[in-house]
């Protein structure tokens, strides 16, 4: 009886010992989910226009769960009172993103109050019911204009609108986010708000640029309720670093290690081999010497 | 008596543990091949299927096999360490223990770099580490290291293995030709003269004193692997000599197992005596009362400290890992020392029970060491699959620990039919000291 408890119990250890606990099976079914359905539209530096969809799934008991919905088809309509125009079809991608950017030349059908409606639309499938969102904005025009006024740098922008007789009709008041191009992401350099159409400000004198010292600056107007996402950009030579980055020589993280790491190293494996090859040149002494005395026991014998 | 009889003698007398294969030593044998062919196939898999079989993971990209590359090469060096003082300061009771300590120091440092070559995800680059070394890497270092020392530990256990070589030469008529020839070859045509003689002490007690510099210094770059990161609950100034602590501790308590197997299986116990286990014992003691300190003055200055992500470790090792921590840090040190520190309870079985326990709790301080910290890192983890955070290992992983394990085992056993694990050279040179007469036999 003892030994069948001790044999099972061995038995029962080298199991647990060998079995992964992790190898949890996850029930990840549709209904379980909550879909997060998102349109935004951003009208590029270029005036071409980008129309993006977000398509997350999100657990409903443990919301850290988001799992993008791929290769999802949405349909993307610039729609009026009259019709629906079909701008594109897109699947969305790993990240669950569906992106159609219309060229800057593309016409739209406007309200009565000038607003350009977009819908975007995702049709029902066996798994996943119709998601549709819809979105109004006014065609916002940015003029950037970097100018040195009076030997101060000057960074200039005008906001409006154009109306059906192209008047220009400035922007009465608007949240905006001035930047330059990082390495990452964009840096700010100041946020302001628009009022009549206009703002400027004195650019900082202190901001490195490219190698040619180009500065990228950028104006952003981000979630606007008529606008929705505007940026603009222009590139001006007020960078203040023009020398590239020289890499120093000997360091921890050059290419080349410091001189005294290669001394030290040199010194001591130095050290420790001349040791060995004197090692092994005496063991070939001992074995000389019991050579020699093997012939001398040799020819003892032959005598 | 005369030297060459004696010499007969004592060939005569440990000739069976180099010639019979006894039926246990057989079975044991089967079953440690088998064991490394099971190791062979899941190596085979890892190879062609990549990492993915194992518990590794981006966050956790090391686990069981650097704890056993670490646990392995820290014995060789404690093993070289060991020898090397033993031979340097010419303890009286070397002679039973030094080829044990010598064996296990070329062994492990055979077996421990294998595992580290398991971590590599991409083994055909491995060449590019001698390609593209970076002086200012840890990494270089420790190659250089190990390299230079597996060197060393070779030659210093062959300069201990050529008067035992001779004698064997000088009495295997009765042994198989290629023993004979073998013999021959490695005695290096030593005749035991006195300018012989003279030259290889004088040649061992160079290399011993080279070895424990090198072991010290091999063991630091070990550390150092660790503790130049940021990383929480590496980044240490005490880490390097806080691992040869470690290492001599676990060093002092294999050198005990092997004692208690090989005197228990080849019946040596006129040879290894239970005066060997106390002495090895008292090394042990000493050690742990150490390597207790340190690993106190260790997790106590994080703890005092309060760094956020210190903190976050230590509470990682006080919920989730905490029975391991109970084993590895009070139950790994305080029994050993329990046991060891009171002179009553110093019999061989207890010592070896205490060895044993040092051994496995040691080997849990090191998962501790290196899995924890990879599972709590300064950037939260981004995948949030239970495997990409908590690190598990998988069978993969344990048939090639176990396959390392056996294949230490199985060489040793292999070297003891080599050459006799009581080197026949110290009983003489012990009787020719007892006698006060040297016998020299002039050139």
């Amino acid at each position: 009886m003892n030994t069948k408890l001790f044999k099972y119990s061995v038995i029962a250890i080298l199991i647990g010992l060998f079995t992964n606990t992790n190898c949890i099976a996850q029930d990840n079914e549709a209904k379980d989910f909550k879909m997060l359905y998102k349109f935004n539209t951003t009208k590029l530096a270029d005036n071409s226009r980008l129309l993006q969809v977000s398509f997350i799934a999100q657990h409903k008991k443990d919301r850290k769960n988001k799992v993008p919905v791929y290769e999802a088809e949405i349909n993307f309509y610039n729609t009026s009172n009259e019709e629906d125009i079909l701008l594109g079809t897109v699947k969305t991608d790993k990240e669950g993103f569906a992106r159609l950017t219309l060229p800057a030349d593309q016409t739209y059908l406007t309200d009565v109050e000038g607003y350009i409606n977009f819908k975007a639309e995702f049709k029902k499938t066996k798994a996943i019911k119709r998601y549709k969102k819809s979105i109004a904005v006014k065609d916002l025009i940015l003029d950037l204009n970097l100018e040195e006024i009076d030997s101060i740098k000057t960074v200039m922008v005008k906001a409006y609108i154009l109306d059906s007789l192209n008047t220009k009709l400035p922007v009465e008041e608007a949240d905006a986010i001035f930047s330059v191009r990082g390495m990452i992401n964009n840096m700010p350099i100041e946020t302001a708000t628009i009022e009549d159409g206009e703002y400027e400000f004195e650019f900082q004198t202190n901001i490195p640029g490219d190698v040619n010292g180009i500065i990228d600056v950028f104006v952003s107007i981000e979630d606007h309720d008529d606008f929705g996402n505007v940026i603009q950009q222009k590139s001006v030579n007020w960078g203040i670093s023009k020398e590239q980055f020289k890499e120093d020589s000997n360091t921890l993280w050059s290419e080349a290690a410091p001189i005294w790491m290669y001394i030290v190293l040199t010194i001591l494996l130095g050290g420790v081999w001349i040791k060995y090859i004197y090692v092994i040149k005496n063991l070939f002494k001992i074995r000389s010497i019991g050579k020699e005395l093997e012939i001398k026991q040799e020819s003892e014998t032959e005598k | 008596m005369d030297l060459e009889n004696r010499k007969r003698e004592l060939v005569k007398e440990f000739s069976p543990l180099l010639l019979k294969t006894s039926k246990v030593s057989k079975i044991w044998m089967i079953g440690l091949v088998a064991i490394i062919l099971v190791g062979l196939y899941a190596f085979i898999l890892q190879f062609v299927k990549g990492h993915i079989v194992t518990g590794m993971r981006d966050n956790v990209v090391w686990g069981v096999y650097i704890i056993n590359f670490i646990f392995f090469v820290c014995l060789s060096y404690s093993g070289a360490f060991i020898g090397g003082i033993l031979h340097f300061f010419k303890t009286p009771w070397k002679n039973s223990v030094a080829r044990i300590v010598e064996i296990i120091t070329v062994l492990s440092l055979i077996i421990g770099p294998i595992f580290i070559l398991l971590c590599i995800g991409r083994l055909d680059r491995l060449h590019y580490l001698f390609m593209y070394p970076r002086i200012q890497s840890p990494i270089t270092w420790d190659i250089i290291a190990i390299m230079t020392d597996l060197i060393g530990c070779f030659i210093y256990l062959y300069l201990t293995f050529i008067p035992d070589f001779a004698i064997l030469r000088d009495n295997s008529t009765d042994m198989p030709k290629w023993r004979q020839k073998t013999y021959k070859f490695l005695a290096l045509n030593y005749q035991d003269t006195v300018a012989q003689r003279e030259s290889l002490h004088k040649l061992t007690r160079t290399m011993s004193t080279l070895i424990i510099a090198l072991a010290i210094v091999a063991y630091s770059v070990l550390a150092w692997i660790f503790s130049l990161t940021l990383q929480p609950g590496w980044n240490s100034s005490i880490f390097a000599p806080y691992f040869i602590i470690a290492g001599l501790y676990s060093g002092a308590a294999v050198i005990i197992i092997a004692m208690y197997l090989i005197r228990k299986y080849f019946k040596l116990e006129h040879y290894i005596r239970k005066v060997h286990f106390i002495g090895t014992g008292v090394v042990l003691l000493i050690m742990s009362m150490l390597y207790g300190y340190f690993t106190f003055s260790e997790y106590f200055s994080r703890w005092f400290s309060h760094k956020i992500h210190d903190i976050n470790l230590l509470d990682t090792l006080f919920t989730r890992y905490f029975w391991e921590f109970v084993l590895a840090n009070y139950i790994g040190i305080l029994v050993p020392m329990a046991i060891l520190f009171f002179k009553k309870l110093r019999t061989i079985k207890t010592i070896t029970i205490a060895a044993v326990i040092a051994v496995l709790g040691l080997w849990l301080n090191r998962y501790l060491i290196v899995v924890p910290t990879l599972e709590t890192p300064y950037l939260p983890i981004q995948d949030t699959r239970e495997e990409f955070i908590h690190y598990s290992a998988t069978w993969v992983e344990w048939s090639l620990s176990f396959a390392g394990v056996a294949a230490f085992i199985l060489f040793f056993m292999l070297l003891m039919k080599l050459v006799p694990i009581i080197p026949m050279s110290g009983i003489i040179d012990h009787e020719r000291e007892q006698n006060g007469k040297p016998k020299k036999r002039k050139i």
